[in-house]
């Protein structure tokens, strides 16, 4: 005989010795709270926006950002400021929206793709942010470049000696160093959460995938 | 949410309860594991009741509901306690003291399902749940086909771990 053919034999004995809840042990459960990935998820998502909004802020009221305000630059803060508001906006419209797609009564594949697609938006969301840390200290530094006295000052200093090229590699190389460093550390820390969050749903995943080819 | 929908989904639930009792069966390998797993499908279903508008049985709603939750949602914990000792005992015979009685033969047979991915487990629930195909295409969300040749695939993985 088939193994499957045996196995099912028994399977259906209902011998079996299954626990038997009683009504009241499962009226119970239904007022317990979920713990599920969906719900970590959500949860760690949402701080990451948290997060990001109250870097926004913090970096708003530090002294240098106090010093940066007297320049002439609201032409470009302001209008990457809202640019920034509505982009936040438009993530966290993207997130509920997909957040609200995740239906367990789906097929298992299609359930999975809904979660790894809210995480999707996250992800580009970070991504975005990352970009737009980029983008802010380039812009910063221009504009420093242009209005700061002190590093004016210094710059012409390098000039004198003759040592603009060397002046602007430190600079530079400075500035690259501790974005990758900072870029770096929130790889980490996502790869850190999401791979122990998300390994078996991954791997789950592409065998389904796997499975359709 | 009523008392009256919470209670018709309890009675339900309590009717049918050996469908989780099993899927916890195969996804978990002790005690304390298959009760957090079967308190999650517990608040998944119950979580998605008001959307069940029984235009399919209670039971068939269930699989689906009860099989994500074993697959995708469940997190599972970090405690497993003598989990690999239970397991290794029925290597012990097999390597032994290997007879071809069917109660033995069964035993290795559930041996070899633990040790299928969750995929491979789920469908093989299905399977011996009598489902056709058709319904287990539906439920993982691959083509009949598809579900047909991984099935034959996996009839002849538990082979190959029972007759290495």
């Amino acid at each position: 005989m088939d193994e499957l053919e045996l196995l099912k034999k028994d399977w259906k004995k209902e011998g079996n010795a299954y626990p038997k809840l009683s009504y009241n042990d499962i009226y119970k459960m239904i007022l317990k709270r979920s713990s599920s990935i969906v719900k970590w998820i959500f949860i760690i998502s949402l701080l990451e926006f948290v997060f990001w909004l109250i870097l926004s802020f913090v970096l708003k009221d530090t002294k240098s950002m106090d010093r940066y305000n007297q320049y002439d630059a609201d032409y470009v803060i302001i209008p990457l400021t809202i640019l920034g508001y509505i982009i936040l906006a438009y993530f966290f419209f993207m997130f509920f929206r997909n957040y609200r797609n995740i239906t367990v009564t789906d097929s298992a594949k299609k359930l999975m793709e809904s979660i790894l697609k809210t995480r999707q938006t996250v992800k580009q969301y970070v991504a975005f942010n990352l970009l737009y840390l980029i983008a802010a200290v380039v812009v910063v530094l221009c504009v420093e470049f242009k209005q700061d006295q002190q590093l004016i000052n210094l710059a012409q200093t390098a000039a004198a000696s003759g040592e603009t090229f060397k002046f602007y590699t430190i600079f530079t190389l400075t500035v690259i160093a501790f974005l990758v460093v900072v870029i770096l550390i929130l790889l980490f820390f996502y790869w850190l959460v999401y791979g122990i969050l998300l390994r078996r749903l991954n791997k789950n995943y592409s065998e389904l995938k796997k499975l359709d080819l | 949410m009523s008392e009256s929908l919470e209670h018709s989904f309890v009675e339900q639930l309590e009717t049918n309860q050996n469908i989780v009792h099993k899927v916890c069966r195969l996804y978990t390998n002790n005690q304390d594991a298959h009760n957090d797993l079967f308190q999650e499908i517990t608040i998944q279903l119950w979580k998605a009741y008001p959307k069940f508008r029984g235009d399919s049985k209670f039971s068939t709603w269930m699989y689906r509901v009860a099989l994500n939750t074993a697959i995708t949602l469940y997190r599972k914990k970090k405690r497993r306690i003598n989990t690999q000792e239970f397991d290794s005992i029925e290597f012990k015979i097999k390597a032994e003291e290997y007879d071809d009685t069917e109660e033995q033969q069964l035993k290795l047979l559930y041996r070899a399902v633990k040790e299928l991915n969750d995929i491979e487990k789920a469908l093989v629930f299905l399977y011996l749940e009598d489902k056709n195909y058709r319904e287990i295409s539906e439920t993982m969300g691959i083509s009949e086909v598809n579900a047909r040749v991984k099935m034959n695939r996996i009839k002849t993985k538990l082979k190959t771990i029972l007759n290495p």
